[in-house]
């Protein structure tokens, strides 16, 4: 007698658990169902104020439409610079030099790394170019590179003091550089190969022809656009 | 080998157990949430016709649809205008022209062209002044589920002594490339997924699995708490736009956190 039951049990429990796991099968599909359902239902589009207007009143209310249309698309367009600004891409590390009107270059460059580089005892730096509108604060010819702190513990060496010498690098930032502000620049590089890839501290790298024509077309006050 | 018998009652017993159970899936996880979404729709429609349903000319139902796309960019516009006074990165999607922008301050910073847009069932049915309200205003992303990290960071212990410096300074940490699918869910019951055009997958796929887990596991749970919530009917309006795999990467990369979308229809 005892067989019969625990058979029963055995089935009646796979019963249960084949249940439960179909339902949440079905449940895991039911994004599937609800368009199924969805297609059962039908609705009307009411034209509501506009069915009792003639034909008269609406095309003279589609050209209204229209120029305010215009009106805000002229107030868009406005918001754009007059003068040459500059957008830089950090995903695909592309840049494009233009004006209102037109593309002046486009190129690569190289941007931020987003290496979080860990000195221990909490000391970390992101390696990052920061996003947003920038302003071209300063621009220099031949710029000399103040080394700061991480750029001596990424090279395992003792970090020097302030004003010591061992800071000032000369050559390594290119021809020109262009101050973001917060020691962020736009700048040249002896690694020529590495553009096009994110391998910088924050900086944005150029290849040189195409530095010199940002350079030349950016002024002081230009936009910058990093995204 | 013991055999099995099979009685034919047994069968038809479990196969009529297998189709209550279908249907009892159906009716809960698809005509409820399609029903109340359904009657707050018709409930909506009776109130802004009346009861009454206009029967018009075609040339006035024309200039009519006319009127509403015209109104419909200007609301778009609109929206455009009210976040360049925001200082945060915005999504355009025009699915008019097929193209996704990025903007700053006004400023179109990235275009990329839409070539797949998927629109699900209701809606395309959705009657044009609750469409309108849908999609009118920016929408700010209230959770999102993304294949790719936001911030690619790479965490690098600083080297121990120079040898070691020179090893690791040779050659360029790099990010891992995943493949490209986002998923924005707004407060609106509507969400906008953005998926990569390209169907092969980068590498061994385990970001495309995993991107898809997460979103099943966030649309049950939508659907579970619908069901017990009378207020919400668990119905949810659903865009998808394919673009390059970089261009997505690109445009959600620099989104902010909870960022600001815009659509034109």
């Amino acid at each position: 007698m005892k067989k019969p039951d625990s058979k029963n049990f055995i089935l009646v429990s796979l019963s249960v658990v084949l249940t439960i796991g179909l339902m949440f099968f079905y449940l895991s599909k039911s994004e599937n169902l609800k368009e199924a359902a969805m297609s059962l239902y039908s609705f009307h589009d009411y034209p509501e104020a506009l069915a009792g207007k003639d034909s008269v009143q609406l095309t003279k209310q589609i050209s209204a439409t229209e120029k305010r249309v215009f009106a805000l698309q002229k107030k868009i367009e406005n918001l754009w610079p007059y003068d040459p600004y500059l957008i830089i891409n950090t995903t695909r590390n592309t840049f494009v030099l233009r004006t209102k009107r037109q593309i002046i270059r486009e190129g690569i460059c190289s941007t931020g790394s987003y290496i979080l580089l860990d000195a221990g005892d909490g000391q970390q730096w992101v390696f990052k170019t920061p996003k947003g509108e920038h302003r071209i604060l300063s621009k220099v010819v031949d710029p000399v590179w103040v080394k700061p702190d991480w750029a001596f513990i990424e090279e395992s060496l003792p970090v020097p003091s302030i004003n010591d010498p061992d800071r000032f690098e000369y050559g390594s930032l290119g021809d020109y550089a262009l101050r973001l502000g917060d020691g962020y620049m736009i700048h040249g590089t002896l690694y020529q190969r590495f553009l096009g890839l994110p391998v910088t501290h924050g900086c944005v790298r150029l290849g040189d022809e195409d530095l010199k024509i940002v350079f030349k077309n950016l002024q002081i006050g230009s936009k910058v656009y990093i995204f | 080998m013991k055999n099995i018998n099979i009685s034919k009652k047994s069968i038809i017993v479990f196969i009529a157990i297998q189709v209550a159970i279908a249907l009892l899936a159906f009716i809960l996880f698809g005509l409820v949430p399609a029903h109340r979404e359904a009657g707050k729709i018709k409930a909506v429609a009776d109130l802004k016709s009346g009861g009454a349903n206009a029967e018009l000319p075609k040339e006035t139902l024309n200039l009519i649809e006319a009127v509403r796309t015209g109104e419909h960019h200007e609301a778009y516009l609109r929206s455009t205008l009210k976040l360049s006074r925001t200082d945060s990165i915005a999504l355009l999607i025009d699915l008019n022209d097929s193209l996704a922008f990025l903007s700053l301050k006004g400023v179109y910073l990235y275009q990329s062209k839409i070539s797949k847009i998927k629109i699900n069932k209701g809606l395309k049915k959705l009657p044009y002044f609750l469409r309108d309200s849908l999609y009118s205003g920016p929408l700010q992303v209230v959770e999102e589920i993304s294949s790719i990290e936001k911030f690619p960071i790479v965490i690098k212990k600083a080297p121990k002594d120079t040898t070691e410096a020179n090893q690791s300074g040779a050659a360029p940490t790099l990010p891992i490339q995943n493949d490209v699918f986002v998923m924005f869910s707004f407060s609106n019951n509507m969400v906008i997924e953005i998926d990569q055009e390209e169907d092969e997958l980068a590498g061994t796929g385990r970001a495309y699995r995993h991107y898809k887990r997460q979103y099943h596991r966030w649309f049950m749970s939508e659907s579970l708490s619908a069901l017990f919530d009378p207020e919400s009917s668990g119905y949810i309006y659903h865009i998808t736009i394919e673009l390059p795999r970089e261009d997505a990467r690109s445009i959600y990369r620099a989104l902010p956190l909870k960022p600001f979308v815009v659509v034109r229809y």
